[in-house]
């Protein structure tokens, strides 16, 4: 009978910390794991007023109630998949609770409807970089039917090499131009018409940030 | 007709209008155009088709069978955009524009640009800016402007800040649209867009997009001339698909819209200017015979004859307000001979010169016994403060507006186009029915007997023309006076 021979370095006090290091580590990857889901809910993501209005339009969007009833939550899009990169997009994404506490006021509707195209400037890169990796997480390029004949053709043959992000924007937040078209003189104008504010008044609160 | 003296006036510029209208502007409507062709056939815009043959399979099909097409036009050529545009948007990795304004065709077809830019068609939304709060914000609403006024007389498009172009103003294709890049006009108001068919613009449904009903009955006045009774037995034989269109040479069954207001006969040239050739101002309570004034930098305005014409070089106020240095003055006489040019192709010089005799007659006795006097009379009620300020709130306004804006119109389109109808029962016998039947019997009513017969005295009863109204015993069976009496058998 051959008797479980330890190395002799392994004593009793490093098994104990093998074990309660081991354990931990464990209890470390699901607790971002549970991090990760929790902080990537509409429910966490609307507690900053500021989300709240971008949060708005998304209700009104397919992706919030698309007739499979798949519901596409903020993190579906917004955070990547698998615990470490989705914990490294909480941590840059650490910056916006940063911005929320100590930078201009997000949450009045006026300051965040003019920020808003840098915003998506951000997120559509975002989404660029990564191929749109978490439209993938739903949608397969091969599988896209619609509901004419042609909606598959156009998928398989036309955006064959393309992502998914440099065709479809706009579609769940207010839209922003693309970046190369985009003239933040005119976004500002019709930022202070919709607000009822004077001319030049949204420059002054942007230059005020 | 001119007079003596407005030709004295005007005689000296009269070569010039002619070396300009006949020399100087290039040959033919729907000219080739001249360009080398690496001018156009962008390369990113070559995948378009792939995607857009999918998704808008009609639209594409047009283009496919399309001359630009043929040419190797395609759509970024037409639709291609400048980051800094307005209008730019951008579109699978291109930046273009939605709107295909003028000045984007003008880019290859630099003549009809050049000729639309001016003309009274691409001032179609200007020329009726003081009409709008009385007949669209009072009559109708602000909404009625999108789906009718502007469809017209064109919208100023409006571009927000995030792109899009405002349903107030978009879709439009006005022909006096006022476009993102500031040009003027609609090239596709009569070319349809995609197919950019010749033989649909020749066509006189072309012009009916707008040149119909009451206040603008063209397309019934000249359904129902000898000219279009014509076209329509002889459609097929009009070789509406020709690429060179020339009256007597292309074809000869018939005239149409273009045919006389912008198309080529041997000796005239054609032009998109489509007023040219429009001696007379048909639309307004009194008509007037109108100079042509072109200015240095090929805009264009016209003037009534009753006022001196504008010497050569001198500074003038544009209709959008800034001055321009007057180029070239077309008398209205000098119009008038070319448009009868035209007509000389098919028809003798006593029978064109009498008919316009005629066309001119009518005009002055439209203005003379009833535009002039009611107008006259519209005056003195404002003055007597007999009538408010405010448009259309009276019901003697609304017969003085139909009396001159369709009535009138319709007769004297009517005469100018040859529909008897239309010069008749449509035109004058309605003015008259309107005038003696509605408009005096207001104007008594509103400014009591004795205002109302001084008033009527002054501008009617005293002209010949309205004097059988002094005589009331004077008897006609039309309407049932003394029938079956034997004595007035």
């Amino acid at each position: 009978m051959s008797k479980l021979r330890l190395p002799l370095f392994i004593t009793r006090h490093v098994l104990f910390a093998l074990l309660i290091g081991g354990f931990a580590g464990i209890g470390f990857v699901l607790f971002l794991t549970e991090f990760d889901h929790i902080t990537s809910t509409e429910t966490f993501c609307t507690t900053c007023h500021s989300m709240e209005l971008v949060a708005e339009p998304y209700r009104q969007s397919s992706h919030y109630r698309p007739a499979s009833g798949v519901q596409a939550s903020c993190g579906d899009c917004h955070v990547s998949e698998g615990v470490f990169a989705a914990t490294w997009d909480h941590f840059i994404g650490g910056k916006d609770l940063f911005n929320q506490l100590f930078g201009a006021d997000y949450d009045d509707p006026v300051i965040n409807a003019l920020h808003l195209p840098d915003a998506a400037f951000a997120a559509r890169e975002w989404f660029k970089q990564r191929d749109s990796a978490t439209c993938k997480r739903c949608h397969v390029k091969e599988a896209i039917y619609g509901t004419r004949p042609d909606t598959v053709l156009i998928h398989t043959e036309d955006a064959k090499e393309k992502s998914c992000i440099e065709c479809h924007y706009n579609l769940v937040h207010r839209a922003v131009p693309d970046k190369a078209v985009f003239k933040r003189d005119k976004w500002n104008r019709m930022i202070e018409e919709e607000f009822g504010l004077s001319p030049g008044e949204a420059d002054k609160l942007l230059g005020g940030d | 007709m001119l007079t003596e003296q407005s030709l004295g006036r005007s005689g000296h510029w009269t070569l010039f209008a002619f070396l300009f209208l006949f020399v100087l502007i290039p040959p033919a409507v729907a000219e080739k155009v001249k360009l080398d062709p690496s001018n156009w056939g962008l390369e990113e815009g070559k995948e378009c088709v792939s995607c857009h043959k999918k998704s808008s399979a009609a639209l594409t099909h047009e283009w496919q069978n399309s001359a630009h097409a043929e040419a190797g036009v395609n759509c970024l050529d037409c639709h291609l955009a400048d980051q800094v545009d307005n209008d730019a948007i951008e579109h699978e990795g291109a930046i273009i524009a939605t709107i295909v304004s003028p000045k984007d065709c003008g880019r290859c077809h630099v003549k009809e640009f050049k000729e639309t830019e001016g003309s009274v068609h691409a001032k179609a939304l200007s020329m009726i800016k003081n009409r709008l709060p009385a007949l669209a914000d009072n009559l109708s609403g602000k909404e009625m402007v999108a789906a009718g006024c502007a469809q017209c007389h064109g919208s100023e498009v409006v571009v927000r800040g995030d792109g899009t172009l405002t349903p107030e103003t978009w879709p439009n294709t006005g022909i006096g649209r006022i476009n993102p890049d500031g040009s003027l006009g609609s090239c596709s108001a009569c070319h349809g867009r995609h197919s950019f068919s010749k033989a649909q613009a020749r066509d006189p449904s072309a012009c009916t997009w707008c040149h119909t009903g009451s206040d603008s009955p063209d397309d019934e006045v000249y359904a129902s001339s000898k000219h279009g009774m014509l076209y329509e037995a002889n459609r097929s034989k009009m070789n509406l698909d020709s690429d060179q269109w020339v009256l007597g040479k292309d074809y000869s069954a018939a005239p149409t819209c273009v045919t006389c207001h912008m198309g080529t006969t041997p000796g005239v040239k054609g032009s998109h200017d489509v007023g040219m050739r429009d001696a007379w101002s048909l639309n307004r309570p009194v008509s007037e015979q109108q100079y042509l004034v072109i200015f240095d930098d090929g805009d264009r305005r016209e003037l009534p004859d009753s006022q001196p014409a504008p010497r050569r070089g001198s500074e003038l106020s544009k209709l959008d307000g800034s001055m321009g240095k007057v180029k070239a003055v077309a008398s209205p006489k000098r119009r008038r001979q070319i448009m009868t040019k035209v007509c000389l192709e098919c028809h003798g010089k006593n029978f064109v010169n009498s008919y316009m005799k005629q066309f001119d007659n009518l005009v002055k006795l439209y203005n003379d016994k009833f535009g002039k006097p009611a107008q006259a009379i519209m005056s003195a009620l404002y003055e007597k403060q007999l009538l408010t300020p405010a448009p259309f709130d009276e019901p003697i306004e609304f017969s003085f507006w139909r009396l001159w804006h369709d009535e009138g119109t319709a007769a004297r389109h009517g005469a100018a186009m040859m529909s008897p109808n239309y010069a008749s029962w449509e035109g004058m016998h309605k003015v008259a029915q309107n005038f003696y039947g509605e408009f005096l019997p207001q104007l008594r009513q509103l400014a009591g007997e004795e205002t109302a017969n001084e008033l009527i005295e002054m501008h009617v009863t005293s002209q010949d023309q309205h004097s059988w109204l002094n005589n009331p015993g004077k008897p006609n069976p039309i309407l049932g006076y003394g029938i079956g009496k034997e004595s007035h058998e």
